[in-house]
C-alpha cells in the first residue's frame, strides 16, 4: 500500500536526501486506501502552504485531491522564473 | 516593386550563389541581398519568397530535413512580442533568430547583471550594465540582420500591453515571476494573442501553450496571495534555460505547422535526471481557436 512521490525543486530541501531520480515512496497506514494529497505532505514533514500546485498521476489537482494506494503524486512550489 | 520571379528564372539569377542540387538549391547570403537589391524588396522579403517556392537560403537550409519552406516561411512573417529578455527570453529570442524568424519586439526594462552571466543569452562581461533588450537586439542582429527587431527597455503592465498586443501573432512569455504571467496571459488572452509560456526554477522548467486552454497561468497560480511569494529571484543555471527555451520554440514550430497535440498540457522538465513530463490541467480546453 504505497504511493510514490515526486518533489520539485525547492521542495526537495524540506526533505534531507531526497534523491530526484528516484523520489520517495510513501507507506500508507494499514487500514488505509486513499489519503487526500494535503496528509500526505504533512506526514512527509512538508508543509502544504509550501505546496502550490499538485499533481495526482499526471494530472492536476490539489491538496484536497484524493490519493489512492499506488498513485503518483507530484508536489510543486511556484516555478516562475524567467 | 517588380513581381517575384518564377522559380525557374530564380534559379537562373541565383546560380552564381547556389549550392545542392536543381531540386534542392540552396542561396548564399550574397545572393539574397543581390536578388533584394534586384527586386528592390527587403531581404526577409526575399527569404520568404524563396522558401516557398522551396528556394533555402544557405543559412536555413540545415533546417530543411525537419521543416518545409512553407514553414519557416510562417515563420518569418510571424510577429513575435518577446516578454523579457533574460535567462528564456535571451535563448529564446536566440533560437527564433536561428530558425528563422523575421520580427520581434523585445521588451525587458533590466540591464545585465553579473550573476546573469551563468544562463543569459547575450550576457557577456561586455554587455554588463547595458539594457537586455538593447543588448539583445544587438546580438541578434550579428545572427541575422535582416531581423525586423524592435528593442523596448520598459516593463510591460496592463497600459501598454494592449498596444503591443495589437501589432504582435504571438508572444512568448518569459517574464520572472507568477504575478507578470497571470497579468500577461489576461492581457493575451483579451487582446486574442496565442501566448506560449515558459517559467524555471532550479533544474526545472515549465513550458505550455495556451492553445486550447484559458489562462493556464492562473489555472495553476489560483490565489492571489502566491503571488508574493515569488519576489526573490529564483534560481536557474544555463541547462535549465535552454531545455526550456528549446520546449517553448518547439511548441511554436508545432503550432505553425498545425499540430495540435501538445496543446493544452503542461510540459515538465527536469534537467537533474534528465526526465520530460507532459501534465495535463483539470480544466477542460477551451474553445476559443488561437491559429494564427
Amino acid at each position: 500500500m504505497s504511493i510514490q512521490i515526486r518533489l520539485s525543486t525547492t521542495l526537495r530541501d524540506l526533505v534531507p536526501g531526497y534523491d530526484p531520480e528516484n523520489g520517495l515512496v510513501f507507506e500508507l497506514k494499514e487500514g488505509e486506501s486513499s489519503l487526500a494529497a494535503r496528509d500526505v505532505a504533512r506526514r512527509m514533514g512538508i508543509p502544504p502552504e509550501e505546496i502550490t500546485i499538485v499533481m495526482i498521476n499526471s494530472r492536476q489537482s490539489d491538496l484536497d485531491g484524493t490519493v489512492n494506494d499506488g498513485d503518483r503524486v507530484a508536489f510543486f512550489p511556484p516555478v516562475g522564473g524567467g | 516593386m517588380s513581381a517575384f520571379p518564377g522559380r525557374e528564372r530564380l534559379l537562373t539569377m541565383l546560380a552564381p550563389f547556389s549550392q545542392g542540387t536543381a531540386a534542392h538549391p540552396a542561396v548564399s547570403f550574397a545572393g539574397i541581398r543581390f536578388l533584394a537589391k534586384e527586386l528592390q524588396l527587403p531581404e526577409r522579403d526575399v527569404m520568404t519568397a524563396l522558401l516557398r517556392q522551396d528556394i533555402w537560403p544557405l543559412r536555413l537550409v540545415r533546417g530543411r530535413g525537419a521543416f518545409s519552406g512553407e514553414d519557416i516561411a510562417r515563420l518569418m512573417e510571424l510577429r513575435i512580442l518577446m516578454a523579457g529578455c533574460g535567462g528564456l527570453g535571451g535563448m529564446t529570442a536566440e533560437l527564433l533568430a536561428r530558425m528563422g524568424a523575421g520580427h520581434l519586439v523585445l521588451c525587458d526594462p533590466d540591464v545585465f547583471e553579473e550573476s546573469n552571466l551563468n544562463r543569459q543569452c547575450f550576457c557577456t562581461e561586455k554587455t554588463l550594465g547595458l539594457p537586455k533588450a538593447e543588448a539583445c537586439r544587438s546580438g541578434l542582429l550579428d545572427i541575422a540582420p535582416y531581423m525586423d527587431i524592435e528593442a523596448l527597455p520598459v516593463a510591460l503592465d496592463e497600459k501598454n500591453l494592449p498596444g503591443l498586443l495589437e501589432r504582435a501573432d504571438v508572444v512568448i512569455d518569459c517574464l520572472d515571476s507568477v504575478a507578470k504571467k497571470k497579468m500577461l496571459e489576461k492581457a493575451a488572452w483579451t487582446a486574442g494573442v496565442p501566448c506560449v509560456h515558459g517559467a524555471v526554477s532550479r533544474s526545472e522548467g515549465f513550458t505550455m501553450f495556451d492553445s486550447g486552454i484559458p489562462l493556464p497561468c492562473a489555472l495553476l497560480y489560483p490565489e492571489e496571495g502566491e503571488q508574493a511569494a515569488d519576489h526573490a529571484p529564483m534560481d536557474a543555471h544555463a541547462l535549465t534555460v535552454a531545455g526550456t527555451s528549446c520546449l517553448m520554440v518547439s511548441l511554436l514550430m508545432r503550432r505553425i505547422r498545425g499540430h495540435r497535440s501538445g496543446d493544452g498540457r503542461l510540459f515538465h522538465i527536469d534537467l537533474s535526471i534528465p526526465e520530460l513530463e507532459a501534465l495535463a490541467f483539470r480544466s477542460d480546453s477551451a474553445a476559443r481557436d488561437t491559429s494564427f
